[in-house]
């Protein structure tokens, strides 16, 4: 067992724990934050995204002693009243079939909206590798775009 | 014991009558089944669930028996309800029926539904009971409102939520009259508005009711499930089906931080549901799969001490399938002998004399479903009841399943259905919800949370049936079959949809046929998988119907439409429509083709039924034989629709699951075990791999029906991108995944 200290969504957590729980059991069994998803865990799908010190990060492939001092922020934390411009696209757009995968896609096109605010079809392709077997990915594509336009108002 | 039964298909031919309550201030409003006594308590707090609730604050909400996988069906049921009662959309929200209502009272939800807890919500036997409450609802509000007004009920109108007195200008919400609209009597039930003026339907496109819920991350899953005092188990089951555990040593992981239970599954040790158990799909295939599991504090702690944890398997029969080339030899040799069940015959096949014979054999291979929520469940147990939590697709299914593995009356045991984190066919059946009952009831009194790891989820599956299958054709002078025989060889749980019944036996125009189908039985578990084995064989029948084209010396396009003449004639616009948007007859450069394809489900054999799909495919095979899937055009015909975006969601999902199928998806057996077990060996499709997709509604036939849509286009992706791989390169593609295929040309 080792304290870890690190902020989630601003929040400063310190727990004792196995130092090497990946972060994504961190979030959702020491803290219950459920919104970030398993997946895989070896880090292949991205359902498990994070943004960690700022970076979209593949949470259940970085123990949790690798966060120690970070700031990590969850889809929870995405936006204060779930009105990030993502966010209400893909509820605008339809964008998620059963949604599992979303929170982790949604945490990467945000990070790559931080960015890049004229992202090119192959920019995003580059930047959203994540697996949605339910097949939204032209709806994630559109609302990207979407995004972009808004952001650049 | 005495013995119950619930007869569904009984109940689904039997009457229904609403009724209505009060609860909380508010209407509710229920079904039952004509003869059956009306719930004494209903509503919140009560087990006994209403179909539809009106609260004084206006809240709508709806109650519904359909599991949500990601296709909308709960919004699409409360869209049908919220038609009829004329309340402002914003006030709807849905809630999963609680099973146990249709158990204590059958037909509560399932009359004239379909009989059990899946599916979708546009059924021709199910829309009519959503619309049915949403206008008894109405009308006992307008009545209510007539009376408080003392007016005639002719005077009043209901619109968002509101009814409106026009004479005098004066207007009530729904939530003020929803009690006294409990106690009214209708002399009748109103008549349902005709199609014509519906404003919802087939107009409004809302997005699904969970999605504000799914961008927060705070939709709760299956694997979501947070409980007081909750612990985690990882598991672990025989890795050739159908083994079982042989020894294994707890005291070597006991005192591993977190460590609270190693406990044993153990498929002898069922105890059996004390009553007969309704399953809508029986128990076989839900049976337990030996193995260990290890119970935690937290998750990662119960899965490391289970790697940790020393195994040892007694595989049994299964490692006679060493390798798929065994398989595939073993294939052949029962197709060679030409001597399965002939289930479809016209004609005499034999005393065809042919101007030439074409004749191939194909394959498509064991899948497994990768939904992306990875199997789980939560169960407490004790003697006092079973209470579970499961993102099951049929929530019958699961219950039953439940009962049977505890061993408890039915009256004990609680479900409550999650969202499901993607379906497609692998949370039907209940192996899933056995396991975790059965690790539950040897950690009495505390909820478990039942994790298995990606790695397990894949192992375990019950995938896409695996399949071979011959077809012979003679060809006349004019290139069109005088005779066309078929066997499909089945390992796994065998569907003959799309096959038996083919389209182009059905059509008439191939005056001998014969097609059977015979078994290679394997211990591997198979199930059902996004339109179960109709997904394979729309890819052999439409592949081999394009190499009678070719052989026959006639445009593939054009051969499908002779077949099909004098058939449903939405097949031929289907053909045309997406044939002439995909610039169909136009050249293209070497290296490039075109392929078309076309299936239905799950009614191909019937004229104006189900979903009939089309698809075009513009592919590029570099010459070093890289493939490059450049457009897919797609057309269909389901009759009508009713939400088109919802529909098209379902088309780009299946036409994707089509596309990854194809071109990816097949599993590998050595020794009896499936080789691969994570995204690193299942390549999946990603968004960079996505080809340009048409979907074009002009095919819709207006036919009087709303045809599944969900699983027919995964049919003939395939064979459309294998027909135009064979006009590129001239390299015929008689397997998937088409990512095996050498496809090299100079």
């Amino acid at each position: 067992m080792t304290t870890i200290n690190f902020t989630v969504n601003g929040q400063p957590q310190s727990l004792d724990i196995d130092p090497t729980t990946p972060l994504l059991w961190t979030l959702r069994d020491h803290l219950q934050m459920t919104g970030t998803k398993f997946g895989c865990g070896i880090g292949m799908c991205g359902a498990c995204t994070v943004h960690f010190n700022g970076s979209a990060t593949r949470s259940c492939v970085i123990p949790v002693q690798a966060v120690d001092g970070a700031e990590v922020v969850t889809i929870e934390g995405l936006s204060e009243s779930g009105d990030h411009v993502l966010q209400t696209l893909w509820v605008a757009l339809n964008v998620p079939q059963c949604g599992y995968c979303q929170a982790g896609v949604l945490m990467a096109a945000a990070d790559l909206l931080k960015r890049n605010l004229n992202p090119s079809d192959d920019e995003i392709d580059a930047q959203i590798s994540n697996i949605c077997r339910c097949g939204t990915y032209p709806r994630i594509r559109a609302a990207i775009h979407r995004a972009a336009e808004e952001l650049k108002g | 014991m005495k013995k119950t039964r619930l007869d569904t298909p009984t109940l689904t031919r039997r009457r229904f009558l609403v009724s209505a309550a009060v609860v909380a201030g508010g209407l509710s409003m229920q079904l039952r089944p004509a003869g059956a006594q009306a719930a004494e308590t209903v509503g919140q707090g009560s087990e006994l669930s209403p179909w539809l609730v009106i609260r004084a604050d206006d809240t709508v909400v709806v109650t519904v028996p359909t599991p949500e996988i990601g296709n909308g069906a709960s919004t699409q049921q409360a869209m049908n309800i919220a038609e009829e009662l004329e309340c402002d959309w914003d006030k709807v929200t849905v809630e999963f029926a609680d099973f146990r209502r249709e158990y204590q009272q059958p037909g509560s939800y399932a009359v004239g539904l379909q009989p059990f807890f899946g599916g979708h919500s546009t059924d021709h036997d199910r829309m009519p009971y959503t619309l049915q409450l949403g206008a008894s609802a109405r009308e006992r509000l307008k009545t209510a409102a007539a009376q408080r007004w003392g007016v005639p009920v002719e005077d009043v109108s209901a619109r968002n939520s509101v009814l409106t007195h026009s004479p005098s200008g004066r207007s009530l919400r729904f939530g003020e009259v929803a009690a006294a609209a409990a106690s009214v009597e209708l002399a009748e039930e109103p008549a349902l508005k005709p199609q014509s003026e519906w404003r919802l339907l087939g107009k409004a496109q809302p997005h699904k009711l969970q999605l504000p819920n799914v961008v927060t991350g705070q939709a709760q899953f299956g694997v979501d499930v947070t409980l007081p005092g909750m612990v985690y188990a990882a598991l672990l089951q025989s890795p050739v089906h159908g083994g079982v555990l042989k020894s294994y040593d707890p005291d070597a992981v006991k005192d591993m931080p977190g460590v609270r239970a190693v406990v044993v599954i153990d498929p002898s040790a069922t105890p059996g549901s004390p009553v007969t158990a309704s399953p809508t799909f029986g128990f076989e295939g839900s049976e337990l799969r030996s193995g260990v599991a290890v119970i935690a504090d937290h998750y990662w702690q119960a899965k490391k001490a289970l790697d940790a944890l020393p195994v040892e398997w007694d595989d049994g029969l299964g490692t006679f399938w060493s390798s798929n080339g065994k398989m595939h030899q073993r294939q052949d040799r029962v197709l060679d002998q030409w001597a399965g069940t002939a289930l479809t015959k016209a004609g005499d096949v034999d005393a065809v004399d042919a101007a030439q014979v074409v004749e191939a054999t194909y394959r498509t291979p064991f899948c497994e479903h990768a939904a992306m929520e990875p199997l789980n469940g939560t169960a407490i147990y004790s003697q006092e009841g079973l209470e579970f939590w499961h993102p099951t697709q049929d929530m019958q299914q699961a219950f039953w399943v439940a009962v049977d593995e505890s061993g408890l009356d039915p009256a004990k045991v609680t479900f409550h259905q999650t969202l499901v984190g993607g379906g497609f066919g692998r949370r039907v059946i209940g192996d899933d919800v056995r396991a975790v009952v059965a690790i539950a009831r040897q950690y009495p009194g505390v909820p478990v949370k039942v994790i298995w790891s990606r790695e397990e989820t894949t192992r375990q599956g019950s995938y896409r049936t695996q399949l071979a299958a011959r077809y012979k054709a003679g060809l006349g002078e004019d290139g069109m079959p005088l005779s066309f025989q078929g066997e499909t060889c089945y390992s796994g749980m065998p569907l003959n949809i799309g096959f038996t019944d083919m389209t182009y036996a059905a059509a008439g125009n191939i005056p001998n046929v014969r097609l059977q189908t015979s078994e290679l039985p394997m211990h591997i578990a198979t199930g059902a998988y996004r339109a179960p084995c109709y997904n394979a064989h729309a890819f052999t029948v439409e592949t081999f119907v394009d190499e009678c084209a070719v052989a026959g010396g006639i445009d593939p396009l054009e051969y499908r439409l002779r077949l099909l003449a004098g058939w449903d004639p939405a097949w031929a616009d289907c053909l045309k429509i997406a044939a002439e948007r995909a610039d169909w007859g136009k050249p293209l450069p070497k290296g490039q083709g075109r392929g078309i394809a076309i299936s239905n489900w799950p009614h191909p054999g019937e004229k104006q039924a189900g979903a009939t799909v089309c698809a075009v495919a513009h592919v590029e095979v570099s010459q070093a034989g890289k493939l490059k899937v450049h457009r897919l055009d797609f057309t269909f015909d389901c009759g009508r629709i009713v939400n088109k975006d919802a529909v098209a969601a379902q088309l780009e999902g299946g036409i994707i699951f089509g596309l990854n199928m194809s071109l990816n998806e097949g599993l590998t057996i050595a020794d009896g075990a499936v080789v691969e077990q994570n995204f690193d060996a299942l390549p999946m499709l990603k968004m960079a791999d996505l080809p340009e997709i048409n979907i074009y509604f002009e095919a819709l036939s207006g036919h009087d029906r709303f045809g599944i849509i969900g699983e027919a286009p995964v049919g003939p992706i395939g064979p459309a991108i294998g027909n135009a791989i064979y006009q590129a390169t001239g390299k015929r593609l008689r397997s998937t995944p088409f990512r095996d295929a050498d496809l090299s040309w100079s």
